[in-house]
């Protein structure tokens, strides 16, 4: 960001010093540029909305990646405290359960704690144990499933802090007795506990009680999520765990935000202390192949400087001999070793890289977690997304923003066409009235940026209060978004409306400059070709931009020799003037000079084809549509040209060969996308893609419709033919803006826009209402419920059938699992490394009644899902995997950071069995598993039931060398059953084993509603274009009552009545604004049938579905709005009193 | 007693632009026959298109009474004001002020549609008076198509084209060429000859005035002068 920033601000700023050097060197026309602003303020407070509209988008999308960042980012520091990084030991021991970090002696610790000492970067380093279990207050009867009991040793907290009280008081843990604790502040709230109240902890089958001695302060030892702090010597008593810990934690140099400038440091050190030498010195000779250290040495030269020269330090001691300190403190390195891996799969030996996968995840006696900067890095890589979704959602109004902007300065240049007529005759030079209008374009976006950072503030800071009321009407209560905007954003959307701005009116105000003087002074239309040079000329002027500089800087050389400094000096400038002003020249000359090759269309079908043809090569959509779009474009111009050389009249051919370009082009954007994948096969594409077809097909729909206008005024003329008086009216209403096709096309471009986006939002939000369907999500299921897994329940069927409060008869199925972080690799794939997944071992039950649907089945294993759950009961060897970890075809957003499947896509319509293996980190066993199922996205879409693989039960056992308790329950529920109160009474028969149910419906209700809620917060996001849409209206009608002044005059001498001059501009608008929402609807709706069409293929529960009220409820606002904007100019127009306008020329 | 159309007594107007007020009006009393045609003529800034604005209703008079037809036009409300120019009146302006729009044709037809009339009679109308200004051929051009004479026969044939009993003109023949002019002139001497309409017609031009039956000559807001026009007393000198 910071690099955008400059970016930026190295472009802007000299743009900006550049118009002030212009300004100085020709205040005429600085004053003749800035005296305009104040000519018309309606027309300028317009001007200014349209032009701040873009800057308010993204200052509104910089800000809410701003809040969401720095909120992820508090709330990391806010949990972390002074905790920079966690130590844990790397290899389980005998008596470890699954769940629990691993244990190790204390004396570990100490002996760690003195090879420490000498590493000034550490300023703490502390023990303890971290266990999870059930907890209530029988006071209130509140109870917590996950309360994690924290033993913390006194005796080493320095570099931590201490423990405060809610009132700031300190406490220090060294005065708790055996049976009291300390209670964070989020536990106090979650048991609505007070000091001296007595909790009671269920401890592997036992109650444990404590008295609350205090509430402290979250964060840091004390925990963020629920904790009761006891001491260290307690904790290991109560778990049995005499003499040993489960964590270390360590605190940098600094406070708990500069301690993390220290992490890349202190983990580094600490990753090579740990390192095993001997398995080190092993991989040092399984790596020192000359395949390896070849990709090695290709991969230094693109790296990025840092890890290039660790590449260097790799590659030279694998070529040595012995093991240095060095090597292991490269390989420590996460990046070198991320390369490392690459070079390992590019040799494409599978046993090789098994080989050496496996010794590396031996390397260490400890495993390092650099808790603080991956949670930053988390916080600003979910900052940077949410920012760039924002963005690419708000690209429809900046866009329209843009056309506004344009639209503006093509009509104040066609409103003061005489003028500069008047005084191109009088001398004023091409580049003056440019000038003039890059100091006016520049006085208002200096303005207008500025109001819109600050409105663009106020946007993000309703989009944060909207989300927080999402996040807590979806059951997210404990994550609230801070507001906060950093002063970076501002400088970034400020510079980049400013650029924007800058970048419409220099190329409004080039095409305005190109006037016929003679015409411009008379009235007249613009005759052909106006300003364009003979091709020769067109030919040299390249030629002459690029020499101007040292024409006159040779000339300032003769005028010093010549011994007149004073012009010399002016030369001089003049030289430095035409050098910096180069490349805006050249870009003007080479348009110009390619524009005559490009109006006969050959060009553009040239580079069309060449553009489609890298698409195709590429595999990318958005080349080969914008390549395919050109070609239409330049056939369209070529028939157009050809027809006019066959001595075609030019109106017909223009209608021919625009209006071929404009049905092909709309036909092309709106065909289904398997229809195209057919021709040009499977191509790539991102979200952009709907940016991209959502211009195209508006453009070229637009297009058609006004190069076929009169057809339209015709057809209404003759509809009309009943509405007696009206009838002049409407003709004239139709007529005007028809004539005017250029600033009608903009503005009907816009709307059509706008509308467009909001349609397909509508609609897209709807079609994805209907996944929240609750069979389909959780598999048949109707309650789930997690239970704590230091508190397994031995036999839930025995538990319900022995309590009072449960009916055995409520029940249809219970099914269990266990979740079981893992790492996975697939056998035949070319990634080898081993990469982080999750097992969920199910038992018998499970598998016997989950009806969740499948969306590929391997051959071979059956045709129904039933066929696939029995096959994984009968063989514990299979598994279905969830769809995360499938790749889709169109592949956004799919960072690779944990396991994904390869050779197949979520799309395809069959797979065969793939091979896995799976290896419990700790344990270190290898299981061989088969994967013959993809499980439908509906599933994981609303994360019912997670992720992770799917298989029996006992298929791990030899994996895993501690028990498996189920974790994780499933209720299938008679009819009968009341499924609120079914989940309510388990809750209590299991509150020892700290149950925590939910009824499913309720939870797919609640993401549902939760997900249609941010839909329409992005529908409204999107709907600021509206505002420009209404503005340019409110603009194109001021403008018109100022150029139809004398015509309204003549039209109230033949008899028009006041209202009627009204009733047409309000026509007129409505013409323009029901024309747009005609365009938009139509095919917004068609893209979205596609749209969901396809992905239907995939998520079979999309339905198609137009929400009529939510889409007359956008029309209603933008007809409304339209109108209201548009009633001021038409009553100012019908007040005209028509001597006086007849008077006004 | 002469059949008056027009019937203008005691006309003032005065224009107030907050800093300086401008009497351009100043009791005026003018009197048109019907059928007869009257040329305004004076220097600029007497009062000419002031005075045809106020005698059309264009503009709203300070003083004084016009009646045209019988009907006190002053005393209408605005809307209706509006209807009685677009069933009685014609106007002919210097710089054409046709609907840029609209082809010709449709242009033409505007006052009758804004009569009431049905669209396909106000088209056949509309083209027959085309014709009789020898444009018949040209009924479906825009106006950017067509000549600056034209133009102005097109504006004439919109001004006759609900037969009104008055047509205003304002320098009809301010903006062409000597020949043109001089056609236009014609044209409208021959249409006053032929259906009896009154003309009134603002010009600096003394061909135009010569044209006319009667020359009304003002200076600052008064009429100054009011008598035959050259061609009318040559003519009735002739007579006689």
């Amino acid at each position: 960001m910071d690099f955008i920033m400059y970016g930026l601000l190295a472009v802007f700023l000299p743009a900006l010093a550049v118009v002030a050097v212009m300004g100085w060197r020709n205040p005429v026309m600085l004053k003749l540029g800035l005296r305009n602003i104040p000519r018309r303020r309606a027309q300028t407070i317009l001007i200014i909305v349209g032009i701040m509209i873009s800057t308010l988008i993204m200052a509104a999308a910089f800000g809410t990646g701003d809040t969401i960042t720095f909120s992820i980012r508090k709330a990391s520091i806010d949990a972390l405290g002074t905790i920079d990084e966690i130590i844990l030991s790397a290899r389980a021991g005998s008596g470890d359960q699954l769940g629990t970090a691993t244990y190790l002696p204390m004396e570990r610790f100490d002996r760690l704690r003195e090879e420490l000492a000498d590493i000034d970067e550490i300023d703490g380093l502390a023990p303890g144990i971290g266990e999870i279990a059930p907890t209530f207050n029988p006071r209130t009867s509140l109870s917590e499933g996950r309360m994690r009991i924290a033993g913390v040793a006194p005796e080493y907290l320095d570099g931590f802090g201490g423990f405060f009280l809610l009132n700031g008081d300190e406490v220090r843990v060294e005065d708790l007795g055996p049976g009291e604790a300390f209670i964070n502040e989020n536990a106090a709230e979650e048991l609505e506990v007070v000091p001296g109240d007595e909790v009671i902890s269920i401890i592997r089958g036992e109650q444990v009680s404590f008295q609350v001695k205090g509430v402290v302060r979250g964060g840091g030892l004390a925990g963020d999520d629920a904790n009761l702090l006891v001491r260290l010597d307690r904790a290991q008593e109560i778990f049995g765990r005499e003499g040993s810990i489960n964590s270390i934690v360590v605190s940098n140099r600094g406070d708990e935000y500069s301690g993390v400038d220290l992490n890349d440091e202190v983990t580094t050190t600490l990753r090579v202390l740990f390192t095993d030498r001997e398995v080190a010195a092993g991989l040092k000779s399984l790596l020192a192949r000359d395949d390896v250290l070849q990709d090695l040495e290709g991969r230094q030269l693109t790296a990025p400087e840092d890890l290039r020269k660790d590449i260097q330090l790799l590659v030279r001691e694998l070529r040595e001999p012995g093991l240095s300190d060095e090597f292991i403190s490269v390989l420590a390195g996460d990046e070198v070793r991320e390369e490392i891996f690459g070079a390992v799969e590019a040799t494409g030996d599978t046993e090789f890289a098994r080989q050496f996968f496996t010794s590396i995840e031996n390397l260490a006696e400890f495993r390092v977690i650099e808790i603080k900067r991956q949670i930053l890095d988390l916080a600003d890589g979910i900052g940077s997304a949410v920012t760039g979704f924002f963005i690419v959602m708000g690209l429809f109004s900046i866009m329209v923003g843009v056309l506004l902007i344009f639209l503006i300065f093509v009509m104040l240049a066609a409103a003061r066409r005489s003028e500069m007529g008047m005084a191109r005759a009088i001398g004023a030079r091409r580049s003056h009235l440019v000038q003039m209008f890059v100091f006016e374009g520049t006085a208002y976006s200096i303005l207008a940026g500025a109001v819109g950072v600050g409105l663009g503030l106020v946007a993000s800071i309703a989009i944060v209060s909207i989300a927080n009321r999402i996040f807590a009407g979806g059951g997210e209560e404990d994550f609230q978004l801070t507001r906060h905007f950093e002063a970076r954003s501002a400088v970034v959307a400020y510079c980049l409306g400013m650029v924007i701005t800058f970048l419409t009116v220099g190329i409004s105000a080039f095409r305005v400059s190109r006037l016929n003087i003679v015409a411009a002074v008379r009235g007249l239309p613009p005759p052909p070709d106006a300003g364009r040079q003979a091709v020769r000329g067109q030919l040299m002027e390249p030629v002459r931009v690029l020499l101007r500089p040292g024409r006159f800087f040779g000339r300032s050389v003769v005028a010093l020799v010549s011994l007149h400094p004073g012009r010399a000096l002016s030369l001089l400038l003049q030289s430095v003037w035409a050098a910096v002003t180069v490349p805006a020249g050249l870009a003007a000359a080479v348009t110009q000079l390619l524009w005559g090759p490009f109006s006969q269309g050959w060009l553009a079908v040239v580079v069309g084809a060449l553009l489609t043809w890298a698409g195709m090569a590429g595999d990318s959509a958005a080349p080969m549509r914008i390549g395919m779009s050109l070609v239409i474009v330049g056939a369209g111009l070529m028939v157009r040209w050809l027809m006019r050389r066959a001595g075609a009249r030019p109106d017909f051919a223009d209608r021919v060969g625009y209006t071929l370009m404009g049905v092909v082009g709309v036909v092309f954007w709106i065909i289904p996308f398997n229809w195209l994948q057919a021709v040009f096969g499977e191509l790539q594409g991102g979200i952009e893609m709907f940016f991209v077809s959502g211009v195209a097909m508006v453009a070229a729909a637009v297009w058609t419709v006004m190069y076929n206008a009169d057809l339209l005024l015709r057809g209404l003329t003759a509809l009309t033919g009943r509405f007696g008086r009206l009838r002049p009216v409407l003709v004239t209403a139709v007529a005007y803006p028809m004539s005017a096709k250029f600033r009608t096309g903009l503005t009907l471009a816009m709307f059509a826009l706008v509308i467009f986006t909001l349609i397909v939002m509508s609609i897209l939000t709807e079609a994805f209402g209907a996944v929240g369907d609750a069979e389909t999500a959780a598999g048949g299921w109707d309650i789930r419920a997690n239970v704590n897994i230091n508190s397994p329940i031995d036999d839930i069927h025995d538990s319900i059938a022995a309590d009072p409060g449960l009916d055995p008869a409520d029940f249809e199925a219970i099914g269990g699992y266990t979740y079981i972080p893992v790492q996975a690799r697939q056998l035949e794939g070319e990634e080898q490394g081993w990469r982080g997944y999750a097992v969920r071992a199910a038992d018998e039950e499970f598998l016997a009644n989950n009806d969740v649907d499948f969306k590929l089945i391997a051959d071979g294993y059956g045709e129904t899902p039933g066929d696939v759950w029995e096959a994984m009961r009968q063989d514990p060897t299979l598994v279905a995997v969830d769809s995360f970890v499938v790749p889709t075809r169109g592949g956004f957003g799919e960072e690779r950071f944990g396991f994904k499947l390869e050779g197949l896509f979520y799309e395809d319509e069959s797979m065969t069995a793939i091979d896995i293996e799976v290896r419990e980190p700790r344990a270190g066993g290898i299981v061989s598993l088969k994967v013959i199922g993809v499980l439908d996205a509906a599933a994981d879409l609303f994360g019912e039931l997670g992720d992770g693989m799917l298989v029996s039960k006992s298929g791990l056992d030899d994996a895993v060398a501690f028990d498996v308790p189920v974790t994780n329950y499933r209720f299938k529920l008679a009819e009968s059953a009341d499924p609120a109160a079914v989940s309510r009474a388990l809750g209590a028969a299991f509150r020892d084993n700290g149950m925590e149910s939910r009824v499913l419906q309720e939870l797919v209700d609640e993401t549902a509603s939760a997900n249609r809620a941010f839909n329409y917060l992005f529908t409204g996001f999107m709907g600021l274009g509206l505002l420009v849409g209404v503005a340019a209206l409110g603009v194109v009608s001021l403008r018109a009552v100022v150029e139809r002044r004398q015509q309204i005059g003549v039209l109230r001498a033949i008899g028009y009545r006041r209202g009627m001059v009204q009733l047409g501009f309000l026509i007129e608008s409505s013409f323009v604004v029901l024309l747009g929402v005609a365009i938009g609807v139509g095919l917004g709706t068609v893209i979205s049938y596609n749209i969901v069409n396809e992905i239907q293929e995939d998520l079979e529960t999309v339905r198609f579905a137009i929400p009529w009220v939510q889409i007359l409820i956008i029309i209603g606002i933008a007809y409304v709005f339209s109108l209201i904007t548009t009633f001021l100019p038409a009553r100012q127009a019908s007040r005209i009193y028509p001597a006086e306008a007849l008077r006004y020329e | 007693m002469p059949d008056l159309i027009v019937r203008a007594t005691g006309i003032e107007k005065t224009y107030d632009t907050g800093t300086v007020k401008v009497n351009a009006l100043r009791g005026v009393d003018l009197a048109v026959a019907r059928g007869e045609m009257v040329a305004i003529m004076g220097p600029s800034g007497c009062g000419k298109t002031t005075m045809l604005n106020c005698l059309s209703g264009l503009d709203d008079i300070d003083a004084g009474e016009v009646v045209i037809d019988g009907v006190v036009l002053h005393d209408l409300p605005d809307d209706e004001r509006s209807d009685y120019r677009s069933r009685s009146m014609g106007f002919v302006f210097q710089l054409y002020n046709l609907l840029p729009v609209l082809s010709a044709v449709e242009n033409v037809e505007m006052p009758l549609l804004l009569s009431g009339v049905n669209a396909s009679n106000a088209r056949r109308r509309s083209m027959e008076v085309l014709d009789q200004v020898g444009l018949a051929d040209r009924a479906r051009h825009l106006p950017a198509e067509l000549s600056g004479g034209q133009r102005q026969r097109v504006t004439i044939a919109r001004a006759l084209i609900n037969q009104p009993s008055i047509v205003w003109a304002d320098e009809p023949t301010g903006d062409l060429d000597s020949e043109t002019a001089a056609e236009i002139i014609d044209l409208m001497t021959g249409l006053n000859n032929s259906n009896g309409q009154s003309f009134v017609l603002v010009t600096h031009a003394i061909e135009v005035g010569n044209s006319a039956h009667r020359i009304v000559r003002m200076r600052d807001g008064e009429i100054v002068d009011d008598g035959l026009a050259d061609g009318q007393r040559n003519a009735r000198q002739a007579a006689l």
